[in-house]
């Protein structure tokens, strides 16, 4: 039943009064900071104005509860959509959770093979971007609001223009992409008007690695790795592990020889600055950018390409004969990982070394390129500072702020397509409005190559379009989004819903047989300090950075949030008198970039780090004026060799959750020799107390007991789970001041260790949720039983019945509470309230919250059992971390199910308590990090 | 002991002359007037500062997570500290028959029943949700919710709340008589009236007598173990977690000896101003202060054998977390707390061992406020330097005082000192009965 419009007057609207009405109340369109009392404001206003002149039928519907409950959806519970999410271009596979109709959360698509339900940080942050208050709602020109008729009567104007001239002076400037749909839309457009333009700008972890295949190759390929067919992987300064969209496929391949897996791989890092798979590592590296390509030719000399450089000291040639014979020893079964911000050479010559080993085509293999191809970014510089560009349209990207070598402002008319009124939104004449992936049909490749389809889970929140909607306008298209993503998969409909309904259509990317040409010298090293840039960790090239989520995620080394920082080595710190926060200036070549300095343990003695993605100007309220922006001084380079560091009269706040640290004795973080964890390696402690063992006790059979075992040699510290866990549990974010003050919200914290020299240290990961004791401190310090022993042994929060006294966190050993210091959740704009999980309660200021182990989760499947009448099954409680880990690290489950991965995994040598000597007896326990005794 | 109880000379017409003419007419109502002004700006810090805190949140102050607890327990344990030592002057001695406590012990109460009232004020305030602290009490609620009787915040609530009933008892049971004084002696209508009132018919009959002695004692001897009892009780709040520098047996009797020592110290300072501003230097005389320095040096030299036997016991235990949290405190970020308590309760204290010290005005003073702040300092360590790293080295956290820290803390001190001053100004400082007493033999 359709709710009757009784708003509509006789006759109805006429498509100028409507345009007239949109620009008469521009304010409508445009809600800066929307919170509940001006959403209330303007919906009274939009009510009435609809009594007036009509308005579009869609806007009152919104506003319109459901007359009869519609078939198939309960409320109370949610519905779960497959869909994706864009990242470098690629297409993230998604499923996403909706409550009544709003997306709250999104996991990894279990189908998918490239996620089985495993997601990054990106992906469960991406829900928050549909929600960002600063989401530009209305077409803009000259910053002014218009309206998509305006827009629409001008481009038809340009069109009759660029049909007569063949688009000639027309450049397209979009992001990466790997849309089969957009492709082909671009295809059209350029046939439609043979002289426009279309580029498309790097994505930021690809690097250098298109030169280096047309270097080995003669064209463009895409490479792909197989890290769970790899035995021994040697990477030379290649993040396999570290954030990007390729994290999470790599994680899944990479975890299945981690841990106990008997043919566990070896894996050998040398890389200049610290990253993710230098500290899950066997043994690391710390070497120069500038000197790796000596490495490479060493280890390609040693297979028989070439002769051993000059320059090596002993260490590092000792050190490429140890890995040459690594590399030999499972020949076919191994992988030389050349980094791609190494110079193109040295990349290609890893492909040869591989080539030669004949691991290609098995642990590295190339298949077309996947991402859309277009015009030389150089050549559209040129135009522009040439003035040859008539009109630049950049469509669903920045590239005055991601590529600020172009001159965006030499172009006659500029237009801007994007979900924020950002930089080049700014030096643009119109600015056009984008839905968010969650609003928008599209479709995309995994980056495996697997046909990704990208549904709608909410009707747009804003008057806005898609970018196929916008590609489509330029061609005078006028089919609906859907129409034109359906149009570019020829398949019958049955088929077509299944995809639809599955997230995904196959057609993984094929390998093609390439044999890797000896390509040219790689430069010599250059003496010095060099700089190399890399991808912020959490904020990644810039386009996030108006998410809040991912600029309270602490960066997995260096803990830091909301600011980038110039990572220095503890010996470059000590020769310019640096403290961590001092302000420096690295400079080269004219230009000079300043930022807060940051001894990052494990960096190249005289290598500095500067992470893109920050000092955005007009990202929105959260990411505006956070950070340097090193893109400017980076041009097109990624390594810059010969800079001058000074330190600046100067000091900057670094917000940091965690001082870097050294683990002192043991307890806390245990490392073994081998999976199998000798006897007494893993001993228990001394303890007053009764033996852990004895924790099979407290609970009766019947009642489930809850734990959760997180295997510290899996975990790679990426934060999926802090972020899942923000996401899942309604958790706030609180801001540079308050996490500077020690205030930070998260639950589930990840802290990071070292052990060893500065210069070459061991760094571990070990996350913290709850641990949910037995005997819980907590529990006796609460004076109003506000926090109590569940009957199946979760150590519950009652925060209806907290007065806030903190003794609990107090009492605490594990400080895995966190209290609401001020009003943190109350006053949120409406949008971002809409984002909240409705089965977790949102807490007030001056209670006490933490981990519950997703307690809803728990309950939602106890209440499931019991009304089938069947037990719980062994692993149908999943937390949110649990979902996100991509390397399984994390394990939950009812510990008196020996079926239960939890329970399995319990039984493992490894299993240890942290501090099981206060006799707490901890649910969550860790498995013992496995570090074989190698030579660095 | 030859206890120079009264004066020789007083009878008991110059007794009461000198004892109730202050209420009637103020010797010194300037200098009364800028301590007032003073304290009222104090209190109006307090009342800023509250509503502050009530409006925005706990989150005004420095506090964070791992230091969860800093200027609001600290300050509550100090204040409970202080107010031991009235009650050890007033009903210790009075049942051990020290006369000599007659001239002290009437201030001394006050100083307790104000002192114990700024202490309560915190454990509420320091809620998240100040206006659900009533759910520490054991009332029949709907819900049919109980408080928790293990944690030791519900025994603070007990423990305050009945040392707070105790101390107004007894304060006022032991004014009835000089109130009936003040009645008499007043001449005009409306003090009259108010002091009559408030002497609920006191005719100092014989009967009236032996009754109001009976319950004097009996107060007394319910008062006193409350000393031992409430601070041991306070320092459990610390001792009962888990945590290395806390978990220890030592607490309690650590707790209760630097409490009595600060709150000598402050009666020191208290005895030293008073006897000017009321114009009494014969009732309390350098006798008494000399008493007063003794009292105070043993209660000092007890805290500085309680601070050797803590690191004792730290460096003892063999516990790897406990010989840490004793590093970080001699060593640590802390470390000027650890050693400022150290130095500014220990060594001014040596001054007393002579006697021009301890009969020394301004000396004596400047020990009792060292040993105040010594303590407060003391407080502050004990509980930044358990919370601010343990167990876990990636939890070391750091707390630094906001301005709404200081502005509560500095805020309560007028709380306490608003009534003093008007205690001082309007009600006989000196117990006029029992110096009677003394006198009649």
């Amino acid at each position: 039943m359709t709710p009757v419009d009784i708003w509509r007057a006789p006759g109805g609207p006429t498509a100028e009064t409507l345009e007239a009405l949109e620009l008469e109340f521009p304010m409508l369109a445009r809600l800066p900071g929307m919170n509940r009392r001006t959403l209330l404001r303007v919906m009274g206003a939009s009510l009435a104005m609809a009594g007036l002149t009509g308005c579009k039928p869609e806007r009152s519907k919104d506003a319109v509860p459901y007359v009869t409950q519609p078939e198939g959806i309960t409320a109370s519970e949610a519905q779960y959509y497959a869909t994706a999410v864009p990242f470098d271009g690629w297409a993230q596979p998604a499923l996403a959770t909706a409550h009544v109709g709003r997306p709250t959360r999104l996991d990894g698509n279990p189908e998918h093979p490239a996620s089985r339900g495993k997601s990054d940080a990106f992906l469960q942050a991406a829900v928050l971007d549909l929600y960002d208050p600063d989401r530009s709602q209305a077409v803009l020109t000259d910053g002014a609001p218009a309206s998509w008729a305006a827009f629409d009567t001008a481009l038809a104007g340009w069109r009759t223009a660029w049909a007569r001239s063949g688009g000639a002076g027309v450049r397209l400037v979009l992001g990466p992409t790997t849309s089969p749909t957009l492709i082909a839309q671009l295809a059209r457009l350029r046939a439609a008007y043979p002289k426009l333009g279309v580029v498309h700008l790097p994505a930021v972890g690809d690097g250098l690695r298109e030169a280096a295949s047309v270097a080995a190759f003669g064209k463009p390929l895409q490479g792909h790795v197989a890290l769970d067919r790899a035995r021994t992987v040697v990477a030379i300064d290649d993040d396999l592990l570290g954030p990007g969209p390729r994290q999470v496929a790599q994680m899944l391949a990479w975890a299945t020889r981690r841990g106990d897996a008997a043919d566990r791989q070896h894996l050998y890092v040398a890389e200049p600055t610290p990253t993710l798979t230098g500290a899950a590592a066997d043994t690391r590296r710390a070497v120069a950018a500038g000197r790796l390509p000596l490495l490479v030719e060493a280890i390609a000399a040693h297979v028989g390409i070439g002769a051993v450089p000059p320059g090596l000291d002993t260490a590092e040639a000792a050190w490429a004969v140890r890995m040459t014979a690594a590399l030999r020893r499972d020949a076919g079964a191994a992988l030389l990982a050349v980094g791609p911000y190494l110079p193109p050479a040295t990349q290609a010559l890893g492909f040869a070394v591989n080539d030669r080993l004949g691991n290609s085509g098995r642990t590295l293999w190339w298949s077309e390129p996947i991402a859309a191809r277009g015009d030389d970014l150089d050549a559209l510089a040129a135009d522009l500072a040439a003035g040859r560009v008539d009109v630049a349209v950049a469509l669903g990207c920045n590239p005055v702020y991601d590529a600020p070598a172009l001159p965006w402002a030499r172009a006659r008319l500029r237009l801007h397509a994007g979900s924020h009124v950002d930089e080049t939104a700014r030096a643009s004449r119109w600015h056009l409005p984008l839905h968010h992936a969650l609003e928008a049909w599209s479709d995309g490749r995994a980056v495996d190559g697997t046909a990704t389809l990208t549904q709608p889970l909410v009707d747009p929140l804003y008057d806005t379009r898609s970018l196929h909607g916008v590609v489509a306008a330029l061609t005078g298209d006028t089919r609906s989004d859907r129409a034109i993503v359906r149009a570019s998969w020829p398949m019958p409909d049955a088929a077509w819903r299944r995809a639809v309904h599955d997230g995904f259509t196959g057609g993984a990317a094929v390998p093609v047989a390439v044999v890797a040409k000896l390509p040219a010298a790689p430069p010599a090293p250059a003496a010095g300090i060099e700089a190399v840039f890399r991808p912020d960790p959490t904020i990644w090239d810039g386009a996030r950075a108006n998410n809040a989520w991912l600029q309270e995620l602490p960066k997995p080394l260096l803990k830091t949030v909301w600011d980038n920082v110039v990572g220095v080595s503890a010996v470059l710190a000590a020769k310019l008198g640096l403290a961590n926060g001092d302000m420096v200036r690295v400079a080269a070549g004219g230009r000079h970039v300043d930022g807060p300095a940051w001894v990052l343990p494990g960096q190249a003695a005289a290598t500095v780090t500067l992470f893109l993605g920050h000092g955005r100007t007009a990202a929105g309220q959260v990411g505006n004026g956070v950070g340097y922006d090193a893109g400017p001084f980076r041009g097109s380079a990624w390594t810059l060799a010969d800079v001058a560091v000074t330190k600046l009269d100067a000091v900057h706040a670094v917000a940091t959750m965690q001082m870097q640290q050294a683990i002192d004795g043991p307890g806390i973080i245990r490392v073994v020799k081998d999976a199998r964890g000798k006897a007494g390696e893993n001993a228990p402690q001394d303890s007053l107390y009764p033996a852990l063992a004895a924790d099979a006790k407290p609970n009766s059979p019947p009642e489930p007991r809850w734990g959760m075992v997180i295997d510290l040699d899996k975990c790679t510290g990426c934060g999926a789970c802090t972020v899942a866990c923000q996401s899942e549990n309604n958790i706030p974010v609180v801001g540079r001041d308050q996490v500077a003050r020690g205030r930070v919200m998260h639950w589930l914290r990840v802290d990071r260790y070292h052990s060893g020299p500065v210069a070459a240290p061991r760094s571990f990961f070990q996350p913290v949720p709850c641990m949910h004791c037995e005997q819980a401190p907590c529990e006796t310090g609460c004076p109003v039983h506000a926090t109590v022993h569940g009957p199946d042994g979760v150590n519950e929060m009652v925060y209806n019945r907290c007065i806030g006294t903190r003794t609990c966190s107090s009492y605490c050993p594990y400080k895995v509470r966190r209290f609401n210091w001020l009003d943190y959740t109350g006053g949120a704009p409406a949008s971002v309230e809409a984002q909240r999980n409705p089965d977790v309660t949102v807490r007030a200021r001056g209670v006490m919250e933490k981990c519950t182990y997703c307690i809803q989760r728990i309950r939602t499947a106890t209440v499931a059992a019991a009304r089938d009448d069947r037990a719980i099954g062994a692993d149908e409680v999943v937390t949110a971390c649990q979902s996100a880990c991509p390397s399984g690290a994390i394990k939950f489950g009812d510990l008196n199910d020996p079926r239960n991965v939890a329970a399995v995994a319990r039984k493992d040598p490894r299993n240890y308590a942290m501090l099981e000597h206060l006799g707490v007896r901890p649910r969550t326990t860790y498995l013992a990090r496995i570090v074989p005794d190698e030579e660095a | 002991m030859s206890a120079p109880s009264v004066p020789a000379g007083e009878t008991l017409e110059t007794l009461t002359a000198r004892v109730a003419a202050p209420p009637l007419r103020f010797p010194h109502p300037r200098a009364w007037t800028l301590a007032f002004a003073v304290a009222s700006l104090l209190l109006a810090s307090f009342v800023v500062s509250v509503a502050v805190l009530l409006l925005d949140g706990v989150g005004v102050w420095g506090e964070n997570i791992p230091v969860d607890w800093a200027f609001d327990i600290l300050a509550y344990t100090w204040w409970v500290g202080i107010a031991h030592a009235g009650t050890l002057i007033s009903a210790l001695l009075l049942l051990l028959g020290q006369e000599w406590r007659n001239s002290l012990n009437r201030m001394a109460e006050a100083m307790t029943v104000f002192a114990v009232f700024c202490a309560g004020l915190y454990p509420i305030l320091h809620l998240g949700r100040p206006w659900f602290a009533y759910w520490m009490i054991p009332y029949p609620s709907t819900l049919g919710a109980y408080p928790q009787f293990r944690s030791p915040l519900g025994w603070d609530m007990w423990a305050v709340l009945t040392y707070l009933t105790v101390s107004i008892l007894f304060f006022y049971v032991g004014l009835i008589p000089d109130l009936a004084t003040m009645r008499d002696k007043a001449t005009s209508p409306r003090a009259r009236t108010v002091y009559g009132v408030a002497a609920l018919g006191w005719r100092g009959s014989a009967m009236h007598w032996v009754r109001w002695r009976r319950l004097y004692r009996l107060m007394a001897m319910i008062a006193v173990p409350l000393v031992v009892s409430v601070s041991s009780e306070v320092s459990l709040l610390l001792a009962a977690g888990p945590i290395p520098g806390w978990h220890s047996t030592i607490f309690p009797v650590y707790f209760v000896i630097g409490a009595v020592f600060s709150g000598f110290s402050l009666i020191a300072m208290i005895a030293v101003v008073a006897r000017k501003l009321l114009d009494v230097e014969r009732l309390i005389t350098d006798a008494h202060l000399d008493y007063l320095s003794r009292l105070l040096l043993v209660a000092g030299l007890m805290t500085a054998y309680c601070y050797l036997f803590e690191a004792f016991d730290q460096l003892w235990s063999g516990d790897r977390f406990e010989r840490q949290a004793f590093a970080d405190r001699v060593d640590g970020p802390y470390a000027w707390s650890y050693w400022a308590a150290l130095v500014l309760n220990f060594v001014p204290l040596q001054g007393l061992w002579w006697r021009r010290v301890r009969t020394s005005h301004a000396g004596l003073f400047a020990i009792g406020l060292a040993g105040l702040a010594g303590m407060w300092v003391e407080r502050f360590m004990l509980l930044v330097t358990g919370l601010y790293r343990h167990y876990l080295p990636s939890l070391e956290g750091r707390f630094s005082p906001t301005v709404w820290d200081w502005g509560l803390f500095v805020g309560t001190i007028g709380v306490f000192l608003v009534p003093l001053l008007l205690f001082l100004r309007f009600l006989p400082a000196i117990a006029m009965s029992e110096e009677k007493e003394v006198l009649h033999g």
